[in-house]
């Protein structure tokens, strides 16, 4: 944790525990509460994971070259190496929650101690890959900030750990975080006395009807036929039924054009519920089971997107960002932030009147940049466009994929006004309002006395937010 | 948890319905606006020999192996080089003493302003509230100037308010109202 803001809340400031410097190998001190070691079976279940790493690593063409047998012995010698490794890794590894701090103790040559604030806490998720379900076990994620990737992954846990563990830490984190909010009292009232699941509503599941066909109507299923005939045709024609080369060409393929696929798997059976204590419960998924908790207060900009290929039934895809949770540029089903695989309009807009409360999709309007951004887009000026609606700035950007990005005013970390050579010919700048989490709602090409008036208006409505958090019930 | 309000039902207009446009007021210059209410400082002239300093180094070294290679082989190309590479750190140092011209920033009640840029023109409004840290920082030609740069850092990446060319007094004193500022206002996320 490289948090440099001090702990601004004075109510919570004096219980929580300095992170103290003490040898990280040392068993817990006194009065802290006991370590606790992950799952027996985790080591298990991270050979078996890497298992597949050390194939796919092998490749197709080590398998045809050295032939099966010893094939599988290098293999299995480099998993029984892999389980070692991940056995005294098991040995090692403890967590343990002190005060509001989550600390998880690991290595055996190099031991680190990573103590969590529990007010940092953007979002928890349970995973559950395939072979830990079938084992009754799941890997508990927490996402803060700073972190490039997910921080602390406790793989793995047995199911009911880790959900106790998750709602006692969403609890910690709760009465922290709520404090400053002057929703203390009816916060601490829920204590952490019940550390069961909280109840929780349901508010959209999505058919798996809908997301089949959804992902059938993408350019990669479109073209699958096409790549399959290809391959096909050249199998044919060049007379070479090796079994190699089918795997690995099969495999690239894979790789390339099944995505839908992934999709599918990873959004299966997705469910949106939202709890007493404002927070979104989402799960989703067939292999790998998630369930992913975000206080509503942590979502800092939400994005709507409608694929060409989907204008036909007017559906739309709704992801939301959050601080610190994987990069931008990571792989897409990795990443944790779909808010709503595939949804009609209705759905869309219930969906973010509960992700930003008092924002209406009805209510928000945009309005195109003048008409001489024609000279820098020919084509997509038309679908440029940016507004204020009640709670959020939108912007609105793409020709053929249409993107609606909403920034929530109480969100807002910073306003940006740029103007480039040919902007400053044209008399136009563009206007930016970034977030701490995804990618910043930008109004391109507004006339430039907008976009001054915009980001004074910006900066007052984001200022009138922060300021209405400050008071109890506020906006957010 | 009192009266929750109601989610709306019924499709939305996704696409958006053009709404009536604010009446235009009156034309602002690109570098100034709201100047009726913002007070702009401009950072230390003598960043402008900082800046003098880098290009003039770069062109001694560019231009100082072309005309070396020039006295030994003689070819004219070389001798264009040169020229070129005069030319170019000329339009440099010009377009560094605008751009520090350029570049200011402002104090108001909540936020702190810093514009810079000639080409791309730049204006970054960063309320104090949002403060995660602030660098000072003075690099040797700076610390011979008596420079030193300031830059305010936000939970987003994008944020980007640093001021260059102030002096170490007044550097250590925006970095102090900037943290003070900052506390009083914590909302970091």
């Amino acid at each position: 944790m490289t948090e440099p803001l001090p702990p601004a809340d004075p109510v919570a400031a004096s219980p929580a525990p300095p992170a103290s410097p003490a040898s990280p190998g040392s068993p817990a001190g006194p009065g802290e509460e006991p370590r606790r070691r992950l799952h027996p079976l985790s080591p298990l279940l991270r050979g078996a994971k890497s298992l597949v790493v050390i194939v796919a690593a092998m490749s197709w063409q080590t398998l045809g070259s050295v032939g099966l047998g010893v094939f599988a012995l290098l293999v299995g010698v480099l998993a029984i190496g892999a389980l070692v490794v991940f056995a005294v890794s098991w040995l090692n590894t403890g967590y343990h929650v002190v005060g509001r701090e989550l600390r998880i103790h690991e290595g055996l040559l190099w031991r680190r101690t990573r103590a969590i604030p529990l007010e940092r806490l953007q979002s928890v998720e349970l995973v559950r890959p395939l072979l830990a379900q079938l084992a009754g076990l799941a890997e508990l994620r927490l996402e803060v900030v700073g972190g490039g990737k997910t921080e602390a992954p406790l793989a793995y846990l047995s199911v009911r750990d880790a959900t106790a563990l998750r709602e006692r830490l969403l609890t910690l984190a709760r009465r922290v975080g709520a404090a400053p909010a002057g929703a203390g009292g009816e916060a601490a009232a829920a204590g952490d006395a019940a550390p069961a699941e909280a109840p929780a509503w349901q508010l959209h599941a999505v058919s798996n009807d809908d997301l089949v066909l959804s992902q059938l109507l993408t350019p990669q299923a479109m073209f699958l036929p096409f790549g399959v005939a290809f391959v096909v045709l050249q199998f044919l024609l060049e007379d070479t039924w090796s079994f190699v080369a089918i795997a690995s060409t099969l495999t690239a393929m894979a790789g390339v054009l099944l995505q839908p696929v992934r999709r599918i798997l990873s959004d299966w059976n997705f469910r949106a519920a939202r709890d007493g204590d404002d927070r979104f419960r989402l799960s989703y998924g067939l292999t790998e089971t998630r369930h992913q908790t975000v206080p509503l207060h942590r979502i800092q900009n939400v994005q709507l997107t409608s694929p060409l290929l989907w204008r036909p039934k007017k559906w739309l895809r709704l992801r939301m960002h959050i601080a610190g949770a994987a990069s931008p540029g990571g792989n897409d089903a990795q990443r944790g932030d779909r808010l709503l695989p595939v949804g009609d309009q209705a759905t869309a807009r219930m969906l973010l009147w509960h992700a930003v409360p008092g924002a209406d999709l009805a209510a928000v309007h945009t309005t195109p940049p003048p008409p001489r951004t024609r000279w820098l887009h020919p084509f997509a000026w038309r679908s440029l466009g940016a507004g204020f609606a009640d709670q959020v700035f939108a912007t609105r950007s793409g020709l053929l994929t249409r993107e609606l990005t909403l920034v929530s005013y109480a969100r807002i970390q910073s306003v940006r006004v740029v103007q480039g050579p040919l902007q400053r010919r044209l008399r136009l700048a563009t206007v930016y309002a970034d977030t701490a989490g995804g990618r910043s709602g930008a109004a391109r090409d507004r006339d430039l006395d907008e976009a001054w008036r915009m980001a004074a208006e910006l900066s007052a409505r984001a200022r009138q937010a922060r300021e209405g958090l400050s008071s109890p019930h506020g906006a957010a | 948890m009192t009266a929750e309000p109601q989610p709306p039902t019924g499709p939305a207009a996704f696409a958006g319905s053009p709404a009536p446009a604010e009446a235009g007021a009156a034309p602002l210059d690109a570098l100034e606006p709201w100047p009726d209410t913002v007070a702009w400082q401009p950072v230390s002239p003598d960043l402008v020999k900082v800046e003098l300093i880098g290009v003039g180094t770069w062109m001694l070294m560019l231009g100082g192996a072309a005309g070396v290679a020039w006295a030994l082989l003689g070819h004219w190309l070389l001798g264009a080089a040169l020229a070129l590479i005069v030319l170019w750190s000329a339009w440099r140092a010009v377009v560094a003493v605008r751009a520090v011209r350029a570049w200011g920033y402002a104090e108001r009640d909540h936020d702190l302003l810093v514009r810079n840029g000639l080409l791309v023109r730049r204006l970054s409004i960063v309320p104090y509230a949002r403060m995660q840290f602030v660098d000072v920082t003075a690099g040797p030609l700076e610390r011979a100037f008596d420079l030193a740069t300031v830059q305010l850092h936000t939970a987003a990446a994008a944020s980007d308010a640093r001021v260059p060319g102030l002096r170490p007094a007044e550097a250590a004193r925006l970095r102090d109202r900037l943290t003070a500022l900052g506390e009083d206002r914590a909302e970091g996320l």
